[in-house]
Protein backbone atom coordinates (compact mmCIF):
# COMPACT_ATOMS: atom_id res chain seq x y z
CA UNK A 1 0.00 0.00 0.00
CA UNK A 2 0.88 3.36 -0.82
CA UNK A 3 -0.02 5.79 2.40
CA UNK A 4 -0.53 9.21 2.27
CA UNK A 5 -2.69 9.98 5.42
CA UNK A 6 -0.07 10.87 6.79
CA UNK A 7 -1.82 14.33 8.15
CA UNK A 8 -4.17 12.31 9.84
CA UNK A 9 -1.71 9.10 11.57
CA UNK A 10 1.70 8.81 10.53
CA UNK A 11 1.71 5.34 9.74
CA UNK A 12 5.27 3.98 8.60
CA UNK A 13 7.06 5.21 11.94
CA UNK A 14 10.95 4.68 12.81
CA UNK A 15 12.02 1.27 13.89
CA UNK A 16 13.05 2.52 17.37
CA UNK A 17 9.15 3.70 18.00
CA UNK A 18 7.89 0.18 18.55
CA UNK A 19 11.22 -1.52 19.99
CA UNK A 20 10.78 1.15 22.60
CA UNK A 21 6.53 1.01 23.05
CA UNK A 22 8.02 -3.14 23.52
CA UNK A 23 10.41 -2.58 26.23
CA UNK A 24 8.18 0.02 28.16
CA UNK A 25 5.50 -2.49 28.06
CA UNK A 26 8.05 -5.28 29.54
CA UNK A 27 9.79 -3.58 32.09
CA UNK A 28 8.19 -0.65 33.10
CA UNK A 29 5.55 0.30 35.24
CA UNK A 30 3.88 3.51 36.49
CA UNK A 31 5.42 6.84 37.11
CA UNK A 32 5.37 8.38 40.55
CA UNK A 33 3.48 5.40 42.32
CA UNK A 34 6.68 2.90 43.78
CA UNK A 35 10.26 3.32 45.10
CA UNK A 36 11.02 0.07 42.94
CA UNK A 37 12.99 -0.19 39.39
CA UNK A 38 9.94 -0.64 37.14
CA UNK A 39 8.83 2.48 38.81
CA UNK A 40 11.64 4.36 38.06
CA UNK A 41 12.02 3.47 34.68
CA UNK A 42 8.97 5.02 33.78
CA UNK A 43 9.13 7.93 35.71
CA UNK A 44 12.84 8.53 33.98
CA UNK A 45 10.99 7.72 30.49
CA UNK A 46 8.29 10.37 30.89
CA UNK A 47 10.88 13.06 32.36
CA UNK A 48 13.41 12.30 28.97
CA UNK A 49 10.15 12.42 26.92
CA UNK A 50 8.81 16.25 28.43
CA UNK A 51 12.88 17.38 28.48
CA UNK A 52 13.32 16.45 24.63
CA UNK A 53 9.59 18.18 23.84
CA UNK A 54 11.00 20.95 25.56
CA UNK A 55 14.34 21.24 23.49
CA UNK A 56 12.29 20.63 20.22
CA UNK A 57 9.47 23.45 21.12
CA UNK A 58 11.67 25.75 23.79
CA UNK A 59 9.74 25.38 26.52
CA UNK A 60 11.91 26.63 29.64
CA UNK A 61 11.13 23.97 31.96
CA UNK A 62 10.04 20.56 31.44
CA UNK A 63 7.03 20.56 34.20
CA UNK A 64 5.08 23.03 31.73
CA UNK A 65 4.61 20.20 29.42
CA UNK A 66 1.32 17.68 29.86
CA UNK A 67 1.71 14.58 28.56
CA UNK A 68 -1.91 14.18 26.87
CA UNK A 69 -3.86 11.56 24.60
CA UNK A 70 -3.80 13.49 21.52
CA UNK A 71 -4.28 16.87 20.64
CA UNK A 72 -8.12 16.97 21.11
CA UNK A 73 -7.36 16.48 24.84
CA UNK A 74 -4.76 19.21 25.21
CA UNK A 75 -7.04 21.66 23.39
CA UNK A 76 -9.90 21.01 25.37
CA UNK A 77 -7.45 21.29 28.61
CA UNK A 78 -6.54 24.56 27.43
CA UNK A 79 -9.74 25.95 26.25
CA UNK A 80 -11.54 25.26 29.22
CA UNK A 81 -9.31 26.83 31.05
CA UNK A 82 -9.40 30.14 29.01
CA UNK A 83 -12.84 30.22 27.65
CA UNK A 84 -15.72 30.78 29.90
CA UNK A 85 -19.63 31.56 29.11
CA UNK A 86 -20.41 34.30 27.33
CA UNK A 87 -16.36 34.90 26.29
CA UNK A 88 -15.74 36.32 23.10
CA UNK A 89 -13.21 33.99 20.95
CA UNK A 90 -11.48 34.83 17.69
CA UNK A 91 -10.31 32.05 15.65
CA UNK A 92 -9.01 31.24 12.25
CA UNK A 93 -11.40 29.66 9.32
CA UNK A 94 -9.70 27.17 9.75
CA UNK A 95 -9.95 25.06 12.79
CA UNK A 96 -10.71 21.36 13.51
CA UNK A 97 -13.58 20.20 15.14
CA UNK A 98 -11.77 19.73 18.49
CA UNK A 99 -11.85 23.35 18.38
CA UNK A 100 -15.04 24.37 17.36
CA UNK A 101 -16.73 21.30 18.67
CA UNK A 102 -14.88 22.23 22.48
CA UNK A 103 -15.96 25.84 22.00
CA UNK A 104 -19.77 25.00 20.78
CA UNK A 105 -20.14 23.45 23.82
CA UNK A 106 -19.45 26.17 26.29
CA UNK A 107 -22.62 28.46 26.22
CA UNK A 108 -23.59 31.93 25.22
CA UNK A 109 -19.78 32.23 23.36
CA UNK A 110 -19.12 35.11 20.83
CA UNK A 111 -17.90 33.83 18.09
CA UNK A 112 -15.65 35.70 15.53
CA UNK A 113 -13.92 34.00 12.90
CA UNK A 114 -10.97 35.50 10.47
CA UNK A 115 -12.25 34.01 7.23
CA UNK A 116 -9.78 35.07 4.72
CA UNK A 117 -9.31 32.55 1.51
CA UNK A 118 -6.68 30.17 1.53
CA UNK A 119 -2.97 31.05 0.95
CA UNK A 120 -3.50 35.00 1.61
CA UNK A 121 -1.54 35.52 4.72
CA UNK A 122 -1.32 39.36 4.83
CA UNK A 123 -5.47 39.00 4.33
CA UNK A 124 -5.70 37.01 7.31
CA UNK A 125 -3.71 39.36 9.10
CA UNK A 126 -5.48 42.27 8.10
CA UNK A 127 -8.71 40.97 9.47
CA UNK A 128 -7.40 39.65 12.30
CA UNK A 129 -6.35 42.93 13.11
CA UNK A 130 -9.63 44.35 12.85
CA UNK A 131 -11.75 41.96 14.68
CA UNK A 132 -8.56 41.56 17.66
CA UNK A 133 -10.63 44.16 19.58
CA UNK A 134 -10.04 44.62 23.16
CA UNK A 135 -13.41 42.48 23.96
CA UNK A 136 -11.92 39.80 22.72
CA UNK A 137 -10.86 37.17 25.74
CA UNK A 138 -8.90 34.64 23.80
CA UNK A 139 -7.53 33.82 20.43
CA UNK A 140 -7.26 30.18 19.11
CA UNK A 141 -5.53 29.38 15.36
CA UNK A 142 -4.65 26.74 13.97
CA UNK A 143 -1.06 26.81 12.99
CA UNK A 144 -1.42 24.43 10.05
CA UNK A 145 -4.85 24.05 8.23
CA UNK A 146 -5.18 20.06 8.26
CA UNK A 147 -7.25 20.01 4.98
CA UNK A 148 -5.11 22.37 2.77
CA UNK A 149 -1.53 22.02 4.21
CA UNK A 150 -1.85 25.99 4.53
CA UNK A 151 0.40 27.67 7.21
CA UNK A 152 -1.33 30.42 8.66
CA UNK A 153 0.86 33.57 9.83
CA UNK A 154 0.47 32.64 13.50
CA UNK A 155 4.32 34.17 14.59
CA UNK A 156 2.84 37.92 13.39
CA UNK A 157 -0.69 37.10 15.28
CA UNK A 158 0.95 36.11 18.15
CA UNK A 159 2.69 39.49 17.95
CA UNK A 160 -0.04 41.08 17.93
CA UNK A 161 -2.29 39.02 20.66
CA UNK A 162 0.54 40.09 22.71
CA UNK A 163 0.69 44.03 21.96
CA UNK A 164 -3.23 43.75 23.27
CA UNK A 165 -2.95 41.14 25.98
CA UNK A 166 -4.91 39.03 24.50
CA UNK A 167 -3.98 35.41 25.53
CA UNK A 168 -3.56 32.96 22.39
CA UNK A 169 -4.00 28.90 21.86
CA UNK A 170 -2.22 27.41 18.96
CA UNK A 171 -3.35 24.07 17.72
CA UNK A 172 0.20 22.26 16.25
CA UNK A 173 -1.90 19.32 15.00
CA UNK A 174 -0.27 19.68 11.37
CA UNK A 175 3.35 21.09 12.74
CA UNK A 176 5.07 19.69 15.26
CA UNK A 177 7.79 17.90 13.40
CA UNK A 178 7.53 20.02 10.42
CA UNK A 179 7.48 23.66 11.25
CA UNK A 180 9.12 25.70 13.85
CA UNK A 181 6.89 25.30 16.88
CA UNK A 182 8.54 27.66 19.38
CA UNK A 183 6.76 28.29 22.88
CA UNK A 184 9.04 31.29 23.54
CA UNK A 185 8.93 33.09 20.52
CA UNK A 186 5.28 32.50 20.16
CA UNK A 187 4.36 33.95 23.69
CA UNK A 188 1.13 31.23 23.28
CA UNK A 189 -0.62 30.67 26.47
CA UNK A 190 -0.92 27.19 25.30
CA UNK A 191 0.35 24.91 21.99
CA UNK A 192 -1.52 21.25 21.83
CA UNK A 193 0.12 18.58 19.26
CA UNK A 194 -0.85 15.11 19.06
CA UNK A 195 2.03 12.67 19.05
CA UNK A 196 0.88 10.72 16.21
CA UNK A 197 1.32 12.75 13.58
CA UNK A 198 4.77 14.84 12.68
CA UNK A 199 6.45 13.60 15.63
CA UNK A 200 5.63 9.59 15.00
CA UNK A 201 4.84 8.47 18.40
CA UNK A 202 1.92 6.18 18.60
CA UNK A 203 -1.54 7.10 18.55
CA UNK A 204 -3.33 7.86 21.90
CA UNK A 205 -0.52 10.39 22.56
CA UNK A 206 -0.51 13.88 22.63
CA UNK A 207 1.39 17.08 24.38
CA UNK A 208 -0.06 20.62 25.81
CA UNK A 209 3.00 23.30 26.33
CA UNK A 210 1.77 25.57 28.79
CA UNK A 211 2.69 29.04 29.39
CA UNK A 212 0.68 29.10 32.42
CA UNK A 213 -1.46 27.33 34.76
CA UNK A 214 -4.70 25.46 33.75
CA UNK A 215 -7.48 23.75 34.94
CA UNK A 216 -8.11 20.04 35.03
CA UNK A 217 -9.97 18.18 33.06
CA UNK A 218 -9.97 14.76 35.22
CA UNK A 219 -9.43 14.57 38.75
CA UNK A 220 -8.48 11.51 40.49
CA UNK A 221 -4.52 10.11 41.49
CA UNK A 222 -1.30 11.78 40.80
CA UNK A 223 1.10 10.35 43.32
CA UNK A 224 1.42 13.10 44.24
CA UNK A 225 -0.10 15.06 47.66
CA UNK A 226 -2.33 12.03 48.28
CA UNK A 227 -3.76 13.47 51.44
CA UNK A 228 -5.18 16.11 49.97
CA UNK A 229 -8.77 16.03 48.06
CA UNK A 230 -8.24 18.49 45.62
CA UNK A 231 -5.84 18.09 42.38
CA UNK A 232 -2.07 19.56 43.18
CA UNK A 233 -1.75 23.46 42.08
CA UNK A 234 1.52 22.83 39.82
CA UNK A 235 2.00 21.15 36.97
CA UNK A 236 2.45 18.61 35.26
CA UNK A 237 0.43 16.63 37.83
CA UNK A 238 -2.12 18.63 37.91
CA UNK A 239 -3.46 17.97 34.44
CA UNK A 240 -1.97 14.41 34.63
CA UNK A 241 -4.45 12.49 36.64
CA UNK A 242 -4.68 8.47 36.44
CA UNK A 243 -1.93 6.43 34.97
CA UNK A 244 -0.06 7.51 32.15
CA UNK A 245 0.18 5.69 28.78
CA UNK A 246 4.11 5.04 29.81
CA UNK A 247 3.96 2.26 26.31
CA UNK A 248 3.22 5.61 24.20
CA UNK A 249 5.04 8.03 25.89
CA UNK A 250 8.52 5.63 24.76
CA UNK A 251 7.74 5.44 21.73
CA UNK A 252 6.30 9.14 21.20
CA UNK A 253 10.22 9.92 22.87
CA UNK A 254 11.33 7.86 20.25
CA UNK A 255 9.49 9.41 17.38
CA UNK A 256 10.91 12.73 18.73
CA UNK A 257 14.35 11.68 18.94
CA UNK A 258 14.14 10.80 14.64
CA UNK A 259 12.82 14.27 14.43
CA UNK A 260 16.03 15.76 16.11
CA UNK A 261 18.33 13.54 14.48
CA UNK A 262 16.55 14.30 11.37
CA UNK A 263 16.21 17.64 11.20
CA UNK A 264 12.82 19.74 11.45
CA UNK A 265 13.74 21.85 8.32
CA UNK A 266 15.16 18.40 6.23
CA UNK A 267 11.64 16.46 6.44
CA UNK A 268 9.68 20.18 5.89
CA UNK A 269 11.72 20.55 2.61
CA UNK A 270 11.27 17.20 1.70
CA UNK A 271 7.83 16.82 2.50
CA UNK A 272 6.27 20.07 0.90
CA UNK A 273 9.00 18.95 -2.23
CA UNK A 274 6.67 15.71 -2.81
CA UNK A 275 3.40 17.75 -1.76
CA UNK A 276 4.40 20.33 -4.68
CA UNK A 277 5.38 17.21 -7.30
CA UNK A 278 2.03 16.29 -6.72
CA UNK A 279 0.36 19.41 -7.25
CA UNK A 280 2.19 19.76 -10.24
CA UNK A 281 1.20 16.26 -11.68
CA UNK A 282 -2.16 16.96 -10.77
CA UNK A 283 -2.58 20.37 -12.36
CA UNK A 284 -1.69 18.91 -15.54
CA UNK A 285 -4.59 16.81 -15.80
CA UNK A 286 -8.02 17.81 -17.01
CA UNK A 287 -10.72 18.24 -14.57
CA UNK A 288 -8.60 18.20 -11.44
CA UNK A 289 -8.44 21.56 -9.04
CA UNK A 290 -5.62 21.64 -7.16
CA UNK A 291 -5.23 24.22 -4.24
CA UNK A 292 -2.18 24.90 -3.55
CA UNK A 293 -0.51 28.38 -2.25
CA UNK A 294 1.44 30.42 -4.73
CA UNK A 295 4.84 31.59 -2.75
CA UNK A 296 7.15 29.35 -1.15
CA UNK A 297 6.78 28.46 2.77
CA UNK A 298 2.80 28.60 2.44
CA UNK A 299 2.13 24.98 2.61
CA UNK A 300 3.17 22.32 4.10
CA UNK A 301 3.60 17.87 2.75
CA UNK A 302 -0.69 18.20 2.05
CA UNK A 303 -2.38 18.83 -0.91
CA UNK A 304 -5.84 18.84 -1.38
CA UNK A 305 -7.79 18.54 -4.52
CA UNK A 306 -11.10 17.58 -6.56
CA UNK A 307 -11.92 15.87 -9.76
CA UNK A 308 -14.79 17.29 -11.86
CA UNK A 309 -18.17 15.61 -11.72
CA UNK A 310 -16.05 13.44 -9.38
CA UNK A 311 -17.08 12.19 -5.51
CA UNK A 312 -14.53 12.98 -2.98
CA UNK A 313 -15.34 10.00 -1.24
CA UNK A 314 -15.78 7.32 -4.17
CA UNK A 315 -12.37 8.97 -6.00
CA UNK A 316 -11.07 8.13 -2.12
CA UNK A 317 -12.47 4.64 -2.33
CA UNK A 318 -11.44 4.05 -5.69
CA UNK A 319 -7.53 5.18 -4.92
CA UNK A 320 -7.90 2.70 -1.80
CA UNK A 321 -8.91 -0.22 -4.28
CA UNK A 322 -5.45 1.02 -6.89
CA UNK A 323 -3.67 0.63 -3.48
CA UNK A 324 -3.03 4.41 -2.18
CA UNK A 325 -4.30 5.59 1.38
CA UNK A 326 -6.19 9.34 0.81
CA UNK A 327 -8.52 11.21 3.30
CA UNK A 328 -11.53 12.39 1.74
CA UNK A 329 -14.58 14.14 2.70
CA UNK A 330 -14.48 17.41 5.33
CA UNK A 331 -11.88 15.55 7.21
CA UNK A 332 -13.42 16.72 10.93
CA UNK A 333 -13.08 20.56 9.59
CA UNK A 334 -16.15 21.85 8.23
CA UNK A 335 -15.37 25.07 8.84
CA UNK A 336 -11.97 25.20 6.55
CA UNK A 337 -14.42 23.87 3.96
CA UNK A 338 -16.62 26.49 4.57
CA UNK A 339 -13.77 29.26 4.55
CA UNK A 340 -12.45 28.02 1.11
CA UNK A 341 -15.74 27.45 -0.67
CA UNK A 342 -15.48 23.91 -0.60
CA UNK A 343 -18.25 22.59 1.57
CA UNK A 344 -20.88 21.13 -0.93
CA UNK A 345 -18.43 18.43 -2.34
CA UNK A 346 -15.31 18.03 0.18
CA UNK A 347 -11.71 17.30 -1.39
CA UNK A 348 -9.31 14.54 -1.50
CA UNK A 349 -6.24 15.15 0.30
CA UNK A 350 -2.86 13.37 0.01
CA UNK A 351 -0.70 13.91 2.64
CA UNK A 352 3.12 13.06 3.15
CA UNK A 353 5.69 12.03 5.84
CA UNK A 354 9.32 11.32 5.99
CA UNK A 355 8.97 7.86 4.76
CA UNK A 356 7.27 9.06 1.76
CA UNK A 357 9.46 8.19 -1.42
CA UNK A 358 9.69 9.98 -5.07
CA UNK A 359 8.45 6.41 -6.67
CA UNK A 360 5.01 6.71 -4.72
CA UNK A 361 4.13 9.89 -5.78
CA UNK A 362 5.17 9.01 -9.37
CA UNK A 363 2.95 6.08 -9.34
CA UNK A 364 -0.23 7.90 -8.03
CA UNK A 365 0.09 10.21 -10.37
CA UNK A 366 -0.06 7.75 -13.16
CA UNK A 367 -2.89 6.29 -11.46
CA UNK A 368 -4.63 9.88 -11.51
CA UNK A 369 -3.89 9.87 -14.97
CA UNK A 370 -5.75 6.51 -15.87
CA UNK A 371 -8.81 7.96 -13.68
CA UNK A 372 -8.74 11.25 -15.53
CA UNK A 373 -8.63 9.30 -18.92
CA UNK A 374 -11.23 7.07 -18.57
CA UNK A 375 -13.44 9.75 -17.47
CA UNK B 1 25.52 7.55 57.96
CA UNK B 2 24.03 10.61 58.02
CA UNK B 3 21.87 11.64 54.99
CA UNK B 4 19.91 14.19 53.83
CA UNK B 5 16.52 14.23 52.13
CA UNK B 6 15.78 17.34 49.78
CA UNK B 7 11.80 17.55 49.54
CA UNK B 8 10.40 18.37 46.58
CA UNK B 9 6.83 19.26 45.07
CA UNK B 10 6.66 17.05 42.86
CA UNK B 11 7.97 13.95 40.84
CA UNK B 12 8.90 15.70 38.06
CA UNK B 13 10.80 18.32 40.09
CA UNK B 14 12.79 15.50 41.98
CA UNK B 15 13.78 14.52 38.83
CA UNK B 16 14.92 18.52 37.48
CA UNK B 17 16.85 18.56 41.19
CA UNK B 18 18.87 15.04 40.74
CA UNK B 19 19.18 15.63 36.91
CA UNK B 20 20.85 18.93 38.04
CA UNK B 21 22.80 17.48 41.08
CA UNK B 22 23.99 14.93 38.79
CA UNK B 23 25.71 17.22 36.08
CA UNK B 24 27.69 19.14 38.52
CA UNK B 25 29.06 15.47 40.09
CA UNK B 26 26.82 14.87 43.09
CA UNK B 27 25.17 11.32 43.39
CA UNK B 28 21.41 11.99 44.05
CA UNK B 29 18.56 9.16 44.60
CA UNK B 30 15.35 10.11 44.06
CA UNK B 31 13.39 8.24 46.53
CA UNK B 32 9.54 8.18 47.90
CA UNK B 33 9.54 10.72 50.73
CA UNK B 34 9.07 9.17 54.34
CA UNK B 35 5.45 9.58 55.41
CA UNK B 36 6.43 11.01 58.86
CA UNK B 37 7.76 14.40 57.20
CA UNK B 38 5.45 14.07 54.01
CA UNK B 39 2.41 15.31 55.89
CA UNK B 40 0.47 15.97 52.25
CA UNK B 41 0.31 12.51 51.46
CA UNK B 42 2.90 10.92 48.54
CA UNK B 43 5.70 13.03 47.76
CA UNK B 44 9.12 13.01 46.50
CA UNK B 45 12.12 13.60 47.56
CA UNK B 46 16.43 13.42 46.70
CA UNK B 47 18.59 11.97 48.85
CA UNK B 48 22.12 12.55 49.60
CA UNK B 49 25.33 11.70 51.31
CA UNK B 50 26.28 13.75 54.17
CA UNK B 51 29.54 15.69 52.78
CA UNK B 52 27.52 17.32 49.68
CA UNK B 53 24.48 19.59 50.97
CA UNK B 54 26.52 22.89 50.79
CA UNK B 55 27.74 22.24 46.83
CA UNK B 56 23.85 20.74 46.33
CA UNK B 57 22.17 23.88 47.86
CA UNK B 58 24.36 26.08 45.37
CA UNK B 59 23.36 24.03 42.42
CA UNK B 60 20.36 23.77 42.97
CA UNK B 61 20.14 27.51 43.93
CA UNK B 62 22.25 28.31 40.40
CA UNK B 63 19.28 26.51 38.95
CA UNK B 64 16.43 28.63 40.19
CA UNK B 65 15.05 24.65 41.47
CA UNK B 66 12.74 25.23 44.77
CA UNK B 67 12.52 22.75 47.48
CA UNK B 68 9.98 22.15 50.40
CA UNK B 69 13.08 21.68 53.32
CA UNK B 70 15.40 19.45 53.69
CA UNK B 71 15.72 16.69 56.35
CA UNK B 72 18.44 14.90 58.11
CA UNK B 73 18.55 11.37 58.57
CA UNK B 74 20.78 8.84 60.16
CA UNK B 75 19.50 5.21 60.28
CA UNK B 76 16.98 4.70 63.28
CA UNK B 77 16.74 7.80 64.37
CA UNK B 78 14.10 9.32 62.23
CA UNK B 79 14.26 13.06 60.55
CA UNK B 80 15.20 16.26 62.03
CA UNK B 81 14.36 19.33 59.46
CA UNK B 82 17.87 21.27 58.97
CA UNK B 83 17.58 24.49 59.87
CA UNK B 84 18.83 26.75 56.72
Amino acid sequence: MIYFDSAATTLQKPPAVSSAILNALKSQASPGRGGYRAAAEAAETAFSCREMASELFHVSKPEQVILTFNATHGLNLAIRTLVKQGSTVLISGYEHNAVTRTLAAIPDLKLRVIDTPLFEPEQFLRKAELLLTRDVDVVICNHVSNVFGYALPVYPLSRLCAERGTPLIVDASQSAGVLPVHLDELQAAFIAMPGHKGLYGPQGTGLLLCARDAEPLLYGGTGSYSRLQTMPDFLPDRLEAGTPNIPGVAGLLAGMRFVQEKGIDTIANYESGLAASVADGLQMLPGVRVFRGKKPGLQTGVVSFQVDHAGCEELGEWLGKQGIAVRAGLHCAPLAHQTAGTTEVGTVRASFSAFNKKTETAHFLAVMKRFCSAR
Amino acid sequence: MIYYLIMCRSLTYAQRTAHALERAGITAQILRSPVSISPSGCSYCVKLTGRNLHKALEVLNRAGLPHLGIFVGSGDDGYREVDL
